[in-house]
């Protein structure tokens, strides 16, 4: 009895399959004999991964694994990941019975200690503080930080408990340190925002794909496959000023490696914009039968000449040429192509290039770019956004951000909320207007103002949020913080009231993938007794707080009313159900009922209302932090292929932590060597907003004016507390990638 | 008493100005400021840069321009093209134009740029007012103008001789030889970009030149034109005449010997002009904080003592846009504030006495940030070069010693078969010149750097390896069987060659038991290398 799923962490969702260990999955075939005299890490864990099987209840009457079962993880083949999996994949299943598993809500002490407490007492507790915290500041006194993690339905009614249960307008999520950005530059420019507007095996058979700020041989390993045809062809050109492990894959004739200095990615695309026009490289008829705003565009690129792009990202000239003419040549052989799928040029932008104060910008710069292409809606290229988290793309549509409401609408277009409020049951007015984003959501904690009771949900904000020592004083400022998680992460240890929550495996729902393609999520585990859903959850605090509608704790249900509530939305999910998408149904929305969905979007118009896409001039704003003064390093953060996010899941499985156990900082050797370290040392990095120590990795695969630090690690080893609290005032976007620090030796390796 | 918006007027339409316009035109939209343009040549802004590109046909006048004459009307922009300006009443505030017209002002800005020089041959009218009077056949290139009449040569294939060997000199020759024209450039001194460049960049620069084609008559000094006649009776320039008495026969004679900026309004109301329109550091040219002068004309500095940045003869314009832009960008914060603060009467009195706030906006800079020494980059396909500050210092020059004096290091790397050339010039371990000739990566890096003033590597080499020939990895990889050989899946060698030894005998028995291969499938061919490295092993006859 196998179930068929997918992989828990990011959003290329490799499809698996979870089987009880006993029974053997076919990884498992013939591998057994093999095993012998495997040794180390790997080997302990074995191929297909088994974890101990406790010595749980009888198998409950769902037909599903009681808790505590081993279960064994496979790849199963479908178009993304084709049976592959990574290393967090493979061992994805040792969570589900970690003895740091949370089986009971915790109530926190005077003592500051945690005591479990019952359900209901912790229902009625929280239920309690929403209320006096309204009582006493008001309904905006009540906050909701919600996760691009959570299945679409608990996305969905996170939203819609927010504004009817809560009746506050004070809801953000993490996807707002993720993907707002390059939504905000999509919707902009096309007027529809799904990370890849089209299938991912398009890639395929590109010539030519322009990869920037995005590392996926490490965040998205299996998605490498789909760059074969590229790095075949030469074609594949990455943008990071690491050479990380995706700029590696370019090396040997592959493509091109592009190392600017952190924070003028914006001066790069508009340089290479500027040789595609001036060159005679852009696509003029469709400039002028898809596009608007291109003299004004003309005119802002005229200011970035190779020479002067040079200048300011220390990118050389003749590599600025030579890209802009391969992706022009890429894009002309595969126009003259009948049907998709004959090469072409794919523009992909990543957290590097958005993560930024001037984010929404430069992702609008890598738009305009392809653009003049004549990529996007084309049958030789396209432009694309990676989506990092698990449901970053569903979670971004359904209402738990700030301005939004299910479908993809804006909480202040009227026609918006009348449809979303009859759906509801209630009247348009009962719905509150558009909140704050996250950032400024969290510094309001505690304070004049501010929200004074906060509820998070599958995010761990004291370690991925900006300025984390500012955050985690936020969260101690606060009246009441309840926690829903399935372990103590680094927020939850802050929190008054912890309500442990169901994994993965062992529940129902929908993600999203960054194709925009929803997929079926299934239990194949009964949860521990004491964990209940966030669907139950929302479903009791709203009957205590008498919410003026319902709130199902079926996910079908749930999902049959996320249905109809984003019909005639951008994101229109009206034509899906269960059935449909158990049949194995291609649902790329929007899947309007009568429809068979959309697998290739702006194939004939774009999604404004002159069916044109814009171009828009933009212009690089000023860094947050004064960078390069004398003895400062330029920080930018990112992630490890053994760690997802927070870490907080990651962390907590043995091989991966064994393979990554805490913080390390990719130095050059040059810039090791002036600051005496050497490879091994402890070293310290800070700035005004704080301090962490690591130790260091001398490594000749970053520029000498960067060091890199990943951002799964909590406490001094926390990235986030040297990252400052700045946002982009287009997407709310934070700055992670321009940081000014010092680094320096805290402890010489092998010293006593 | 209403207050009515305070009038801007900008002399002048090239791309300094047009910047300046373009961080204006809001408030000009919103009425917060009445904004005059007026412009010389008969088209908007557009990008002098990219002038010569046009010359040689491989952009479009179009293509370059930087401002837009309809859209700045509709934002509320008066736009005069075409127009200059006779005269500055500066007592009444008032421009006479040359049709007679009259703009009054507020505030004036001065950004008319620089004409080339005229240099004196036989043949050749001095007088910079009669620059449009150049014979056919001689244009300097400076305006689509001139870039029309260097595109009928180039064109046609035909001879071009490039006098003078400065940045743009050769900028102009390399891109006339890349599309087809026969270019020689006359040059004084021994080598072309003598004097932003050392001796081993100059000849490693004049070797890749020559490879491009590209005739270099040096050491040269020109003495005259020689005319012929066309039909229709007009002279037509013939061949340049050096003084050695030889001759250099062309279709197009193009100057290229420098620029002087355009003073001449400013001298002619009063205003102090040294080698430009003088300025303080507030871009300020009066006392009454009414005219200003940006771009090419202007020259910061402010004549004071004890000011660090300001000498005899210092501030005078260096030609690059760079600069200009970011006097535009100060200037307009500056103009802005006050135009907030101020504003004038409705009876077009000032209020106050006209001075601009000391700051633009809370924590604004009340002075223009003093610019780094110039960058000097070619701009040209195939030939890279850079150069900045001190590039006069040698090698094995003997370096000062004593208390209080930091001596200067060179660094070098020679490699003129291969045209590769760069020099760093540090003091206390920061560069303070840099020369750098087809090491385009080392070139990017010694930029940043010395605009930074970065401390530069103690191994200077990490600097020159930057243009090194790509490093491959192993290409047997690590024989320890703890190491890595599936980094997405984290499976060992060793569990790789255990699956194998016990019978895995495909690259996907060898996933099925290990892992590895089973992620982004980069490593499915190594593992294959070692199935077949194991089966050669049994086949081998044993002893």
């Amino acid at each position: 009895m196998a179930t068929a799923t997918h992989c828990p962490y990011c959003a290329l969702q490799c499809a698996m399959r979870l089987a009880p260990a006993a029974e053997g999955v076919s990884m498992n075939d013939g591998g057994a004999a093999a095993s012998k005299g495997m040794s180390g890490p790997v080997a302990a864990q074995g191929p297909a991964l088994t974890v101990a099987a406790g010595a749980g209840p009888a198998e409950a009457a769902t037909g599903l694994a009681a808790p505590g079962t081993g279960l064994a993880v496979a790849g199963r083949d479908f178009p993304t990941n084709r049976g592959g999996l990574c290393r967090k994949g493979w061992s994805s299943s040792a969570l589900l019975n970690s003895p740091e598993r949370l089986t009971a809500p915790l109530l926190r002490g005077d003592d500051g200690s945690f005591r479990p407490i019952g359900w209901d007492e912790a229902l009625d507790l929280a239920a309690g503080a929403v209320r006096s915290a309204q009582a006493m500041h008001g309904q905006d006194a009540v906050g909701v930080f919600g996760s691009g993690g959570l299945t679409n339905e608990k996305a969905y009614q996170l939203g819609k408990f927010a504004r009817l249960a809560l009746r506050t307008s004070r809801i953000d999520y993490n996807g707002r340190f993720c993907m707002s950005s390059a939504a905000a530059a999509g919707n902009r420019a096309f007027g529809l925002d799904r990370g890849l507007p089209f299938p991912l095996q398009d890639l395929d058979d590109a010539g030519t794909i322009l990869l920037l700020g995005s590392n996926v041989a490490d965040t998205m390993p299996p998605f490498v496959q789909h760059l074969k045809g590229a790095r075949d062809a030469g074609g594949l050109i990455v943008v990071d000023p690491r050479r990380s492990a995706t700029a590696a894959l370019a090396g040997a004739g592959a493509g091109l490696h592009l190392a600017p200095t952190p924070g003028t990615d914006m001066v790069l695309l508009m340089g290479i914009a500027h040789v595609v026009l001036q060159e005679g490289l852009a696509d003029t008829d469709y400039i002028a039968r898809r596009t608007a705003g291109f003299e004004e565009l003309r005119r802002s690129l005229n200011r970035w000449w190779p020479a002067r792009v040079q200048e300011v990202t220390g990118v050389p000239a003749a590599l600025i040429r030579e890209t802009a003419h391969r992706l022009a040549g890429g894009a002309r052989r595969a126009s003259g192509q009948p049907v998709n799928g004959t090469g072409g040029t794919y523009i992909l932008t990543g957290r590097g290039v958005e993560q930024h104060v001037d984010g929404a910008d430069t992702a609008t710069a890598a738009i305009n770019l392809a653009l003049l292409l004549g990529l996007p809606g084309s049958a030789h290229g396209g432009y694309g956004t990676l989506t990092g988290q698990g449901n970053g793309q569903g979670g971004r549509e359904h209402g738990q951000k700030a301005d939004q409401l299910p479908g993809y609408r804006k909480i202040t277009d009227p026609a918006a909320r009348e449809h979303v409020a009859a759906v509801w049951g209630v009247r348009p007015e009962d719905l509150p207007g558009p909140g704050v984003p996250a950032v400024e959501m969290l510094m309001s904690l505690g304070r004049p103002g501010g929200v004074r009771c906060l509820f998070v949900h599958g995010s761990n904000v004291a370690v991925s949020a900006p300025d984390a020592n500012e955050v985690i004083a936020g969260l101690r400022r606060l009246d009441f913080l309840v926690v829903a998680d399935f372990f103590m992460s680094e927020t939850a240890a802050e929190a008054d009231l912890v309500l442990p929550v169901l994994q993965w495996a062992e529940e129902e729902g929908t993600m999203t993938n960054l194709e925009g393609r929803v997929l079926r999520r299934r239990a194949a585990i009964d949860p521990p007794a004491g964990a209940r859903s966030e669907l139950w959850i929302m479903s009791e605090l709203a009957r205590r707080l008498e919410a003026p509608t319902n709130f199902s704790t079926d996910p079908e249900t749930v999902f049959d009313e996320l249905a109809r509530a984003s019909a005639g939305g951008p994101a229109d999910y009206s034509g899906l159900g269960y059935p449909l998408l158990d049949s194995g149904a291609e649902a790329y929305w929007p899947y309007p009922a009568g429809s068979t969905g959309t697998r290739r979007l702006f194939m004939d118009s774009f999604a404004h209302a002159d069916g044109r896409a814009r171009l828009i001039a933009v212009a690089p704003a000023v860094p947050t932090d004064e960078l390069h003064r004398p003895g400062e390093l330029t920080l930018v953060t990112g992630r490890l292929l053994e760690h997802y996010q927070s870490g907080t899941q990651t962390r907590r499985v043995a091989e991966l932590s064994a393979a990554q156990p805490g913080l390390a900082l990719q130095i050059h050797p040059v810039t090791a060597h002036r600051l005496g370290i050497e490879a091994g040392d402890r070293v310290t990095i800070g700035n005004g907003r704080g301090t962490v120590t690591g130790v260091a990795e001398v490594t000749q695969d970053i520029r000498p004016d960067t060091v890199f630090l990943p951002f799964h690690f909590p406490g001094g080893q926390s990235a986030n507390r040297l990252t400052p609290a700045a946002t982009d005032p287009v997407s709310g976007m934070p700055e992670f990638k321009t940081s000014s620090v010092t680094v320096s030796v805290l402890e010489k390796a092998g010293a006593l | 008493m209403t207050r009515q918006p305070e009038r801007i007027a900008v002399v002048g339409f090239g791309p300094v100005a047009a910047r300046l316009v373009d961080e204006l035109l809001p408030a000009a939209a919103e009425g917060r400021i009445r904004l005059t343009v007026i412009g010389a040549e008969t088209g908007a802004a557009y990008n002098r840069v990219l002038v010569a590109d046009v010359g040689v046909g491989r952009t479009t006048a179009e293509a370059i321009s930087l401002a837009d004459e309809s859209g700045l009307r509709r934002q509320g922009a008066v736009v005069r093209l075409g127009r200059t300006v006779r005269r500055i009443d500066r007592p009444r505030r008032q421009l006479l134009l040359d049709d007679g017209s009259i703009e009054a002002y507020d505030r004036l800005v001065l950004a008319t740029g620089a004409r080339p020089v005229v240099p004196t041959l036989t043949g050749l009218n001095p007088d910079p007012s009669a620059l449009h009077l150049l014979p056919p056949g001689v244009t300097a290139l400076r305006d689509l103008g001139d870039a029309a009449r260097l595109r009928s040569v180039v064109a046609a294939r035909g001879e071009v001789v490039v006098l003078g060997g400065g940045i743009l000199g050769i900028e102009a020759a390399l891109a006339a030889a890349d599309e087809g024209a026969a270019v020689t450039v006359v040059h004084h001194g021994p080598r072309p970009l003598g004097r932003n460049i050392d001796a081993g960049g100059g000849a490693v620069l004049a070797r890749a030149l020559r490879e491009r084609g590209i005739r270099l008559v040096s050491n040269a000094r020109s003495s005259g034109i020689r005319f012929r006649n066309q039909p229709g009776g007009r002279h037509r320039f013939d061949a340049l005449v050096l003084d050695d008495g030889s001759e250099l026969p062309a279709d197009l004679l193009l100057l290229s010997c420098g620029v002087r900026p355009r003073t001449g309004l400013a001298e002619g109301c009063g205003l102090a002009v040294d080698t430009g329109i003088v300025v303080n550091h507030r871009l300020e040219a009066d006392v009454e904080s009414r005219v200003f002068a940006i771009g090419d004309c202007a020259q910061v500095n402010c004549g004071q003592d004890d000011c660090p940045e300001c000498g005899p003869g210092s501030g005078a314009p260096l030609g690059l846009l760079g600069p200009g832009w970011r006097q535009a960008e100060f200037l307009a914060g500056q103009l802005l504030a006050a135009a907030a603060a101020g504003g004038t009467t409705a009876g077009g009195r000032p209020q106050g006495a006209g001075m601009l706030p000391p700051e633009t906006e809370p924590g604004g800079p009340d002075r223009l940030p003093a610019e780094h020494p110039p960058v000097i980059l070619l701009k040209a396909r195939g030939v890279d070069m850079a150069a900045a500050g001190n590039v006069g210092a040698e090698l094995w020059e003997d370096v000062p010693h004593g208390p209080g004096t930091v001596p200067c290091h060179v660094s070098q790397w020679a490699d003129p078969e291969h045209g590769r050339y760069a020099k760093m010039v540090t003091r206390g371990g920061v560069l303070e010149g840099l020369v750098c000739v087809g090491m385009p990566r080392t070139a990017a890096e010694l930029v940043l750097l010395f605009e930074r003033q970065a401390e530069l590597p103690a191994d200077r080499t990490a600097m020159f390896r930057l243009d090194a020939v790509e490093e491959l990895p192993d290409g047997a990889g690590p024989a320890d069987p703890g190491s890595t050989l599936c980094r997405c899946t984290g499976a060992t060698l060793g569990s790789v060659e255990d699956a194998i030894s016990d019978g895995c005998a495909t690259a996907e028995e060898v996933s099925a038991c290990t892992r590895a291969g089973t992620g982004c499938g980069g490593c499915k061919s190594r593992i294959k290398e070692l199935i077949e490295a194991h089966r050669g092993l049994a086949a081998a006859p044993a002893g």
